[in-house]
């Protein structure tokens, strides 16, 4: 508070600076001067570990083009504990990071499982399904949870599951708790054809009647509306699947039955009509290439690791950074066009063609 | 209600991945005496979205300034996912601000002190290195001690059937109960964040010591100051007074004092941790079920 800053007028009108405010500016200024002493002896910030080693136990195929993994720890103690709808991070040998649910039982505390899509276009997918096998070692993070299973203990309603191909992997461990606690349920389950879907045989162990397999090549894609069809009244609805699947789903969630939705918060959604461009960080003097399927945001975290985001989707407007040259395609739906005319949100938005200029 | 045995009845959720939530409210048809008959408990809930705001912004602030010292990966996460929440709260707080103000109803000397504290004296104070430095560390201790208040306040919304029952209006109960949710679900990020970059027993309770005088002495003038510029009281009925609120704290419409009290001291316990309180899980399955949280654009 530098020297002349006076407290504002006080509530009547009147206008002197309010004498109490002034009183607590006072009294924030002498904190201030006992926080200054606080250096002495201060602990210095600890960095932590959180890599676990695991060993790969077992690798079974579990459908056409998806595998299962189990990893243990290399001396058979106790893993974190974790609930349905928690994922690992996958630290792969080449480097790349992949989040994968965890799909086991959440009581065996001696092994982890996670399911793997081999995708066409996946790096990290193809790398655990080609060099990953019994014996290799796996670093992991985690686990961590951003698709929690959290009905109350004692349910109100049923709950219907849906999911999507390879989205059955956090689904199978709460569909199995759900039938274990004896609360009504279904599950939806989708995907392009028979053999390509995962655990049908785990799930063959469940009630036939509350499970209904639906490839799409025997019964189309179906709609959001038509997804929530079976959805009792007042139920809590699980959902994880493809992008558009879970897209379609949010929107008819208003229209059903069903009264809470639960789906896995992906941070970055894929940039959709993506062209490469380059963003120059004029104060660390860099030139970064964007490329089409990358954010900004992504790249130039690399560059400056304290650079603040939150919401990566273009609503929460943390990461606005103010341009100082360049053609931007504002992608958000936070900023006013008075904020566009001089910044932009690096998590959604690119450039029109050509190079920006922050002021990073 | 404020306390863990009342919210017993929900499953555990662990390190749970904090994101924020796009939220939607629409406040036209929102009555001045959103609490039907109660204009006393009306303001003093109200006082939060005079607070908020600002409050805040400059939460958000702090913690930006606070990212390059933090040496934890998982930490820098919560961190990331808390500032963007709290950017969420304020925005929606300030929508409650706006419609009043398109109503008539001025708050603005009220909310010019509130801004002329957060930023000007708990503000950067164009202090430079080592000084600099303790001032950002005092704010956390500042921040984490209000972010303990604020979950038992969420706590409190999110087990608050006495609220229905008067008849209150849903959508500023779906705000009180997501933002009361958010705050229960990110309720250890700034207290893991100063216990990170200091700790110190004695610096976290100086923290709490300047933080609940400042808070209560700002929310009994901010119902005053509400009830008196309220259009639709008159004549005595615009006093503020202390036995409206026991009245109404003894019908389950405001937390009762003597379990703020508790909550207060409970902060103090050397042992104390922020997840040793309140549930997550109910935190939890109240968001997949917030109206606002589903009407957002997907």
């Amino acid at each position: 508070m530098g020297a002349g800053t006076v407290a504002p007028p006080d509530l009547r009108g009147r206008q002197h600076p309010d004498r109490l405010f002034t009183l607590l500016g006072k009294l924030i200024t002498v904190l201030e001067w006992l926080a200054s002493g606080s250096y002495i002896r201060r602990p210095q910030a600890q960095p932590a570990d959180r890599d676990l080693q695991l060993v790969v136990d077992e690798v079974r195929v579990e459908a056409s083009d998806a595998r299962s993994f189990r990893l243990v720890a290399a001396n058979g103690t106790e893993l974190p504990r974790w609930q349905p709808g928690s994922h690992l991070e996958v630290l792969l040998p080449s480097g790349r990071r992949r989040h994968y649910s965890l799909c086991g039982d959440p009581a065996d505390r001696r092994c982890y499982r996670i399911a793997v899509r081999r995708l066409a276009d996946g790096g990290g997918s193809q790398e655990l399904h080609d060099s990953v096998e019994p014996g290799s070692i796996l670093t992991v993070r985690g686990p961590r949870n951003a698709f929690p299973y959290a009905p109350p203990l004692v349910p109100t309603a049923g709950y219907l599951f849906l999911a999507g191909g390879i989205g059955i992997t956090p689904i199978l461990p709460m569909v199995k708790q759900a039938a274990v606690e004896g609360a009504p349920w279904q599950l939806v389950y989708t995907g392009r054809s028979q053999a390509s879907m995962p655990f049908l045989d785990e799930l063959s162990e469940l009630d036939a009647d509350r499970v209904q397999i639906r490839p799409y090549d025997e019964h189309g894609f179906p709609s959001g509306a038509q997804l929530l069809e079976q959805a009792p009244a007042g139920a809590t609805v699980y959902c994880c699947g493809p992008a558009p699947m879970i897209a379609s789903v949010r929107e008819a969630f208003p229209a059903s039955a069903a009264t809470a939705l639960q789906f896995e918060r992906f941070t970055a959604p894929p940039v959709i009509d993506g062209e490469p461009f380059e963003i120059a960080l004029q104060r660390s003097k860099r030139v970064l290439t964007v490329p089409a399927d990358v954010s900004a945001l992504e790249i130039i975290r690399q560059a400056v690791p304290g650079v603040p985001y939150s919401c990566q989707q273009g609503f929460c407007g943390t990461c606005r950074t103010r341009v100082l040259s360049g053609e931007v395609d504002h992608r958000d739906r936070v900023l006013t066009d008075q904020e566009r005319a001089d910044s932009m949100t690096i998590c959604v938005s690119r450039s029109r063609g050509g190079r920006i200029a922050v002021d990073l | 209600m404020l306390r863990r045995r009342n919210t017993s009845g929900y499953r555990t959720v662990d390190n749970l991945v904090l994101t924020p939530r796009d939220v939607a409210f629409d406040w036209t048809s929102l009555p001045t005496h959103w609490v039907p008959g109660e204009p006393f408990v009306t303001h003093t809930i109200n006082v939060l979205h005079l607070l908020l705001p600002a409050g805040e912004r400059w939460f958000v602030d702090v913690f930006t300034q606070a990212l390059p010292y933090i040496k934890d990966d998982k930490l820098r996460e919560e961190v990331l996912g808390f500032i963007g929440q709290e950017t969420i709260h304020a925005r929606s707080h300030q929508g409650v601000l706006d419609h009043w103000k398109a109503k008539g109803i001025d708050t603005d000397p009220y909310v010019r002190q509130i801004d002329w504290m957060f930023f000007t004296a708990l503000g950067d104070r164009d202090l430079i290195s080592k000084r600099r430095e303790e001032w950002l560390i005092e704010r956390l201790a500042i921040i984490a001690a209000i972010e303990h208040i604020t979950a038992m306040l969420g706590n409190w919304a999110l087990n608050s059937p006495a609220l229905d029952a008067a008849g209150a209006d849903p959508t500023m109960l779906d705000l009180l109960r997501w933002h009361g949710a958010e705050e229960v679900e990110h309720r250890a990020v700034a207290f893991d964040l100063f216990t990170h970059l200091d700790g110190r027993y004695l610096r976290r309770i100086r923290g709490m010591t300047v933080t609940w005088p400042v808070m209560l002495w700002l929310w009994v003038r901010g119902v005053v100051f509400l009830m008196r510029t309220d259009p639709e009281l008159t004549g005595r009925r615009k006093k503020a007074r202390w036995r409206y609120y026991f009245r109404a704290s003894r019908r389950h419409l405001l937390p009762p004092a003597n379990e703020i009290v508790r909550g207060v001291l409970r902060y103090h316990r050397p042992r104390y941790h922020p997840l040793k309180e309140f549930s997550t899980g109910q935190a939890v399955a109240y968001l997949a079920s917030s109206p606002a949280a589903n009407a957002a654009a997907v």
